[in-house]
C-alpha cells in the first residue's frame, strides 16, 4: 500500500495533477468564483470530449504510434450520430451506430498501418482529409441541427451533483482501468511500444495489438461524438476539428511517452482537464481567449523539457552507480585474487 | 525397431540440427554444420566474429529459417517458423540483451504472452523465480532490476513456457565477477533437472569452467565439439585461428619508436563509466594493438578519446596539442580519425552513393568547401584505386556493396581529411579474407607515412600480426602486455579472461605456461 | 515523373473545360495555392533530416500579424517585413534548438510549439492594448484579431497581386525560393549535411557532421518559408490575419510527401515539392471548375498522399523480394555444386 502510493506520488500524472491544482488556488486568490462547485463541474463538463478522445489516443501511443485523425473521426461520428437521430432512430441505437462509425474509421487506419506498413502520421493524416471531406460532403457544408432536443435532456440531468455524462465518464474511467488490469492482452499495448523486436520474440501478436489500439482510438472518437452532440445539441461544421493535436498534447502532457510503453489512462484525463483547465482560467483571469492556445502550448513544452531533463539525470546516475558496482566487486576479486596467486 | 531401441539408450539429443546451411546477401554463413544439445548439458558455443555463432542462435529461436537442412527436436523432424513456435516446441532464447519491459511489473514481464489461467501462471512464476534465486519484489517495476536479474526474468520467462533447452546469449559480458559464479550455480542447477543449456561466451575461462562440452564455429563450420574435459585454454584459441592465418615464427619485431619523438596522441589519466584512468600514447608511425573482448570498455574508450562520450574526466592531447573542447569535428581537425566498431549503424551511408560516402567527413571540416560532383568523384576514383574498393561507378549505392567494401568505404571516408592518427575499431570485423589482407595493408601503408595507428580487437591473431606494441583491456582497465607471453594463444587467453591480471601483471600460472 | 503526372492532370481538366487551359487563367490561379508550396519547400528541408515540423502553419499567423501590427504601430513597410520574417526565423531556430539539444520527438516540439505560435499570433493585438500602444482603429488592438489589419500600401499589396510581365508575383517569389532551396539541398554542404543526418544521423555524427547546428538552422529557414508564404497570403488577402493557414497543414505535407520525400529522412527533393504542389493545387482549381464542390476535395487530397506512400511502399517491397530470390536461386546453384 506504501509502495502503491509512493509510485502514484512519483508519477507523472501526479505531478500534473500537483499543478493543476496549484493552478487553480492560485486563481482563486485572484478570483475566488473559480473554486465554486458549479464552475469546477462546469470545467469537468467541458473537458469530456477531449478525454474521450485522448484516451483512445493514449491506445495508440502507447504502441509508439500517432493518430492525427481522432478530431476529424469524431466528427464523422458526429454527423452519423445526428442523422441517426434526425431519422428518428431511437437513442441506444443511435449512440451505437456512432461508436460503430469510430471504430470502423479507426478500423480503416488500422489496415493501412499494420498491413499497408505506411507511416501513422501519414496514414492518419491522410484520413484526417478523407473524413472531414466525408463529413462535408453528407451533410452538404451545413449543420445538422433541428436534432430532437431530447438528447441535451440526457446532458443536463444531475445525479448526486453531477451531470450525468460525468459519472458516465467516470465509469468509462473505471472500466477501462479494470479491463486493463484483468485482460491479459491490455499488456500487450505495452509490450509492443516498449520493444516491437522483443515483444515478437516473445510471442506476442504485434499486429493484432495494433490494429486493436486504432481501432479504439475510433471508439473512443465515437463515444466523444455523443457526448459532444448530447452537450449543445447541432452538430457544427468544425465538430473535433483541431481537437486531434489538443488531444495529443494532453496524453503527452499527461505523462504519455511518444516513445512507446508508457502512460496510463490517468494520462489522458488528467492531461486533457489540464488542457481544458487551462482554458477556463484565462476567463476567470480576464485573458483574452485568444492567448489560450500560447498557454497551452508552453506549458506543453516546459513538461516535455523537464522530462527529458529528468530522464536524462535519472540514466547518468543509474550509469553511475552500475560502473561503482562493477568497480567495487572488481576490487574484491582482485584482492582475493593477489592473496591466492602471491603466496 | 533397432534403431528405437539404440535411441533409449544413447540418449536422444533435445534438438539437433544436420546439414543446416544459411545464406545471406549472396553469402554463406552456415556451410552444412551439425550440431546438438543432449538433455543436462550445458554447451558451450565458441566463436569469433562472423563465424555464424549468432545466425545458430537466431535459427534456434525460430527467428531465421533455415537455407537447407534438417532440425530434429527429440527425435523428430521439426519446423521452427517464428519464436512462438520455437517456445511451443521447447526452445527459449535468452537475447544478449534482455527484452525487460520496464514499464511493467516484474510479475508482468514474467508472465506476459502466455496462456492459461493468470492466477496460476503468476503463482508459478512466483515459484520458479524463488527457485533460481532471483530475490526481488515481482510487484514492483521492473525498470529497476540490475541486469543480472533481467536476465534471470528471461530464464525464468523460458522456464514458464516449461523449455527444455535454453539459449543463453553471452549472457556474462554485462555482468560483473560475482553476478556471473551465481548464474554459474544457476545454469548448473538447471542442467541437473535435464534441461539443456547453450551458453555462448567470449571469456574462455567460463567456457572452460561451467561448460559440458564445448563447440568451436570457424567460418561457418565447427572445427571442434569436444568433452571440455579433454580441452584446456590454448586448444581452444588454435580451434578459433582464422584458417588462413599462420601464426609467424616469431611475433613480427616490434618496431622501436623513437622515444623522443612527439607522440601523435597522448591519453592521460582518462576515466568514466566503464573504465578507469587510463593513460597510453601513440607515435607517428607505429601500431599499437589494444586486444579487448567486448564489453571490456575498449569501444567506449576509443569513442571519449574521439569525442562520441563527452562526459569524462581527462586530458587528451593530439600532436602535442591539447583536446579542450572534445567532438569528432574537432578531433578529425586536429588530425584523429576513428573507424567505429558498428560499421552500419555508425559507418556507412547505406542508401547514398560511395563517393557521397568518401567525401561526408571531408567536407564536415570547419572551413571545408563543398566538393562539386566532379571533385567528389575525383576524390572517390582516387580513394577507390588506392584502397582496392570493388565498384561499379562512384554513384554505386553503398548498401549494395559487400562488408568488405563498405568497411573500406568508411576507411576511405576517415582517411580523406589526412589524419596523423587513426584508431579502429575492429577493422576487420566480419568481413572476407580478402579484404582483411587489404585492410592490413591499408594500415601498414599509413605508417610508413608516419601516421599512428591504434588497432582495437577481439581477434588476438589480428593484433599480433599487426601491432608492434599490444595492450590488454579488461574490464574497464588497460595493461602491458606482460613480457612472458609472446605467443599467440597466451595473448589469446589473456585477453579473454574474466578477471584482468593482477597489478603487478603477473597471469595464474594456469595460462603463463 | 511528376511533372507527366502535371501535364496529363492539365490536359485531362483541359479537354474537360477547355476555358480552363488558358495560360492567363493558368498563370492567374497560382495565386490561390502557392504560399503552401512555398511553406512546403522549408519542410522538405527539415523533413530530409528525418525531422518534422508542424508550427509552420501557426507561424504563417504569426508572421502576418506581426507585420500588420508593426505597420499601425508606426514601422515603415519595409521594416515591418523585416520583423515579420525575422520572427518567423527566430520561431524556427527556436523549435530546431529545442529538437538539437533534446531526444524528444520533433512531432511533439513543434506541436507545442503550433499552439504557442497560434496562441500568440492570437493573443498579441490585445497586448499590446494592455502595454499602452495606441492603435489608430476605434476598437483597439483588439478589434484587429476579428478583423484582420487592413489598410496595408500598395507596395506590399503588390507582393501578392502585382505582375511581372504575365506571371504573378506568389509565384515569381514560389519560383526563386524553389531554386535557392534546390541550390542549397544540391550545391551547398549544408545541403550534403541534410541528407547525411536524414540518412543516418548517428554516422553522420561520427563523421565529424555538424548536427546540432545543421538541425537549428535548417528549422529556421522552415521558419523563414512559413513567414513568407505568410506574407503573401496576407499581401493576397489585403489583410494581416492571426489564423491564415491554419487549415494548411494536410496540404502542405502532401504536398511534400508526393513530391517524392520520405517522412523518415534523407530523400526528397524541392523541385518535387513544387511540381508536387502545381498537381494539388490546379487539381483543386481544376475540379472547382468543373463544379464540384470543395468538400470533396480534402478527401482527394488525402486519398493522394495514402495511395502515393502505399505505393512507393509496395514497390520497394516487391523489389526487394524479387532481388532476394535472385540471390537466392544463384546460392542455391554454388551450394548444390560445392555439395556435389
Amino acid at each position: 500500500m506504501k509502495q502503491l502510493l509512493g509510485q502514484i506520488i512519483r508519477s507523472r500524472e501526479f505531478l500534473v495533477l500537483v499543478l493543476l491544482a496549484l493552478m487553480v488556488l492560485a486563481v482563486s486568490t485572484v478570483n475566488s468564483a473559480v473554486l465554486k462547485p458549479v464552475t469546477l463541474i462546469n470545467i469537468i463538463n467541458s473537458s469530456l470530449f477531449l478525454m474521450l478522445i485522448a484516451t483512445g489516443q493514449m491506445f495508440v501511443i502507447l504502441t509508439r504510434g500517432i493518430d492525427v485523425s481522432v478530431g476529424a473521426t469524431a466528427g464523422l461520428s458526429a454527423v452519423v450520430f445526428g442523422f441517426a437521430l434526425n431519422a428518428g432512430i431511437p437513442l441506444p441505437i443511435a449512440m451505437l451506430t456512432a461508436l460503430l462509425t469510430g471504430a470502423a474509421a479507426g478500423a480503416v487506419n488500422a489496415v493501412g498501418i499494420v498491413f499497408g506498413k505506411i507511416p501513422p502520421i501519414i496514414m492518419t493524416l491522410g484520413t484526417l482529409g478523407i473524413y472531414r471531406g466525408l463529413m462535408r460532403m453528407l451533410t452538404g457544408g451545413s449543420w445538422i441541427e433541428s436534432i430532437p432536443q431530447s438528447i441535451k435532456s440526457f446532458a443536463v440531468t444531475r445525479f448526486l451533483f453531477l451531470p450525468l455524462m460525468v459519472w458516465a465518464m467516470i465509469g468509462v474511467v473505471i472500466l477501462v482501468v479494470v479491463l486493463m488490469r484483468r485482460i491479459k492482452a491490455a499488456r500487450f499495448f505495452y509490450a509492443v511500444g516498449d520493444n516491437r523486436e522483443g515483444a515478437y520474440l516473445l510471442g506476442i501478436p504485434v499486429r493484432s495489438t495494433e490494429f486493436m489500439a486504432y481501432t479504439l482510438a475510433g471508439l473512443f472518437s465515437g463515444a466523444a461524438a455523443i457526448v459532444f452532440v448530447g452537450q449543445i445539441g447541432f452538430v457544427p461544421m468544425q465538430t473535433g476539428s483541431g481537437q486531434e493535436l489538443k488531444a495529443i498534447a494532453a496524453v503527452v502532457l499527461g505523462g504519455v511517452s511518444l516513445m512507446g510503453g508508457v502512460g496510463t489512462v490517468f494520462s489522458a484525463v488528467i492531461g486533457a482537464l489540464f488542457l481544458t483547465t487551462v482554458d477556463s482560467m484565462m476567463i476567470f483571469l480576464k485573458i483574452p481567449g485568444s492567448w489560450n492556445d500560447a498557454v497551452a502550448g508552453a506549458v506543453l513544452l516546459i513538461v516535455v523539457v523537464s522530462d527529458y531533463m529528468i530522464r536524462r539525470t535519472v540514466r547518468a546516475r543509474q550509469l553511475n552507480a552500475r560502473a561503482k558496482e562493477i568497480a567495487i566487486s572488481e576490487q574484491t576479486t582482485s584482492n582475493h585474487q593477489t592473496t591466492k596467486v602471491s603466496p | 525397431m533397432i534403431k528405437g531401441l539404440q535411441r533409449d539408450v544413447e540418449e536422444v539429443p533435445l534438438i539437433s540440427l544436420h546439414g543446416v546451411w544459411k545464406v545471406f546477401d549472396g553469402g554463406p554463413v552456415l556451410k552444412g554444420i551439425d550440431f546438438d544439445i543432449n538433455p543436462g548439458e550445458i554447451h558451450a558455443l565458441l566463436g569469433g566474429n562472423g563465424s555464424g555463432k549468432s545466425t545458430i542462435v537466431k535459427i534456434l529461436s525460430g527467428a531465421y529459417q533455415t537455407t537447407a537442412g534438417k532440425i530434429e527436436i527429440e527425435g523428430n523432424t521439426a519446423n521452427l517458423s517464428g519464436p512462438s513456435d520455437a517456445h511451443a516446441q521447447g526452445i527459449y532464447m535468452v537475447p544478449q540483451e534482455p527484452h525487460v519491459f520496464p514499464n511493467l511489473s516484474v510479475l508482468e514481464n514474467l508472465t506476459i504472452g502466455l496462456s492459461g489461467d493468470p492466477a496460476t501462471n503468476a503463482r508459478e512464476a512466483a515459484r520458479l523465480a524463488h527457485d533460481i534465486g532471483m530475490n526481488v519484489d515481482l510487484a514492483l517495476s521492473a525498470g529497476h532490476l540490475t541486469i543480472a536479474n533481467q536476465q534471470l526474468v528471461e530464464i525464468v520467462r523460458g522456464l514458464l513456457r516449461e523449455a527444455n533447452v535454453l539459449v543463453l546469449d553471452e549472457p556474462t559480458s554485462s555482468l560483473t565477477s560475482r553476478e556471473v559464479e551465481r548464474l554459474a550455480e544457476q545454469m548448473r542447477a538447471l542442467s541437473d533437472k535435464g534441461i539443456g543449456i547453450l551458453f555462448i561466451s567470449h571469456r574462455l575461462s567460463e567456457v572452460l569452467e561451467f561448460a559440458d562440452r564445448v563447440s568451436v564455429l570457424r567460418d561457418g563450420n565447427f572445427v571442434l565439439s569436444e568433452p571440455v574435459a579433454n580441452l584446456n585454454a590454448e586448444m581452444l584459441v588454435e580451434a578459433m585461428l582464422p584458417a588462413e592465418f599462420n601464426v609467424p615464427e616469431e611475433t613480427a619485431t616490434p618496431k622501436t619508436h623513437k622515444t623522443t619523438e612527439q607522440p601523435v596522441l597522448e591519453v592521460i589519466n582518462l576515466s568514466a563509466n566503464v573504465f578507469h584512468n587510463i593513460s597510453f600514447e601513440v607515435y607517428p608511425g607505429e601500431i599499437l594493438g589494444i586486444s579487448g573482448v567486448v564489453g571490456s570498455g575498449r569501444t567506449e574508450l576509443a569513442e571519449a578519446v574521439y569525442g562520441i562520450d563527452t562526459q569524462v574526466q581527462d586530458e587528451i592531447r593530439i600532436c602535442g596539442v591539447p583536446v579542450e573542447k572534445n567532438s569528432p569535428r574537432s578531433s578529425q581537425q586536429m588530425g584523429l580519425a576513428y573507424v567505429p566498431e558498428d560499421r552500419h549503424k555508425h559507418g556507412v551511408f547505406l542508401s547514398l552513393a560511395a563517393a557521397q560516402n568518401i567525401s561526408a567527413s571531408m567536407i564536415s571540416l570547419p572551413k571545408a568547401k563543398y566538393l562539386g560532383t566532379k571533385k567528389e568523384f575525383s576524390l572517390a576514383r582516387s580513394f577507390v584505386e588506392r584502397l582496392r574498393i570493388k565498384l561499379a561507378s562512384p554513384q554505386q549505392t553503398a548498401g549494395t556493396l559487400s562488408g568488405g567494401n563498405q568497411q573500406k568505404l568508411v576507411l576511405a571516408k576517415m582517411l580523406a581529411p589526412e589524419p596523423r592518427v587513426m584508431i579502429l575499431d575492429e577493422p576487420t570485423r566480419g568481413i572476407d579474407a580478402r579484404a582483411r589482407q587489404d585492410v592490413y595493408r591499408i594500415i601498414r601503408e599509413l605508417t610508413s607515412k608516419g601516421v599512428g595507428v591504434v588497432v582495437i580487437s577481439s581477434e588476438v591473431a589480428e593484433i599480433a600480426e599487426i601491432a608492434d606494441r599490444i595492450l590488454i583491456m579488461t574490464r574497464g582497465r588497460l595493461w602491458p602486455l606482460p613480457p612472458q607471453l609472446d605467443s599467440v594463444e597466451q595473448i589469446s587467453a589473456a585477453t579473454m579472461r574474466a578477471k584482468p591480471p593482477n597489478s603487478s601483471g603477473v597471469l595464474t600460472a594456469e595460462f603463463a605456461s | 515523373m511528376l511533372a507527366v503526372v502535371l501535364v496529363v492532370e492539365l490536359g485531362v481538366l483541359g479537354t474537360i473545360n477547355p476555358v480552363f487551359l488558358n495560360y492567363q487563367n493558368l498563370l492567374f490561379s497560382t495565386s490561390d495555392f502557392v504560399p503552401v508550396i512555398i511553406a512546403a519547400i522549408g519542410l522538405t528541408l527539415v523533413i530530409m533530416t528525418g525531422g518534422i515540423d508542424i508550427s509552420g502553419v501557426s507561424v504563417m499567423g504569426l508572421s502576418s500579424i506581426v507585420l500588420g501590427l508593426s505597420f499601425v504601430a508606426g514601422a515603415p513597410i519595409g521594416f515591418a517585413v523585416l520583423i515579420a520574417l525575422g520572427t518567423g526565423t527566430a520561431a524556427g531556430a527556436f523549435n530546431g534548438t529545442v529538437v538539437a539539444r533534446t531526444d524528444i520527438n520533433p512531432l511533439v516540439v513543434t506541436l507545442a510549439m503550433l499552439f504557442f505560435y497560434s496562441g500568440v499570433a492570437a493573443g498579441l493585438p490585445t497586448l499590446l492594448d494592455v502595454l499602452g500602444f495606441k492603435a489608430y482603429g476605434a476598437g483597439g488592438f483588439e478589434a484587429y484579431q476579428y478583423e484582420g489589419i487592413t489598410g496595408l500600401p500598395d507596395s506590399f499589396i503588390w507582393l501578392g497581386n502585382g505582375m511581372i510581365g504575365p506571371v504573378p508575383m506568389p509565384l515569381v517569389l514560389t519560383i526563386l525560393i524553389t531554386i535557392a532551396a534546390s541550390w542549397l539541398m544540391l550545391f551547398t554542404r549544408f545541403g550534403r549535411f541534410l541528407k547525411l543526418i536524414g540518412v543516418n544521423k548517428d554516422a553522420a555524427i561520427y563523421s565529424g557532421v555538424p548536427v546540432g547546428r545543421t538541425l537549428v538552422r535548417v528549422y529556421a529557414i522552415n521558419g523563414f518559408t512559413a513567414a513568407v508564404a505568410g506574407l503573401v497570403l496576407t499581401a493576397y488577402f489585403t489583410s494581416a490575419r492571426s489564423d491564415l493557414g491554419s487549415e494548411a497543414l494536410l496540404n502542405i505535407i502532401t504536398a511534400v510527401v508526393l513530391g517524392g520525400s520520405s517522412i523518415y529522412g534523407g530523400q526528397g527533393s524541392v523541385l518535387g515539392t513544387f511540381l508536387a504542389g502545381l498537381v494539388l493545387g490546379y487539381l483543386r482549381q481544376g475540379l472547382l471548375a468543373l463544379g464540384i464542390t470543395s468538400n470533396i476535395i480534402p478527401i482527394i487530397v488525402g486519398g493522394l498522399l495514402i495511395s502515393s506512400v502505399g505505393f512507393k511502399i509496395l514497390s520497394g517491397y516487391l523489389n526487394e523480394k524479387r532481388a532476394n530470390q535472385r540471390a537466392y536461386s544463384r546460392e542455391r546453384l554454388t551450394v548444390n555444386k560445392s555439395e556435389g
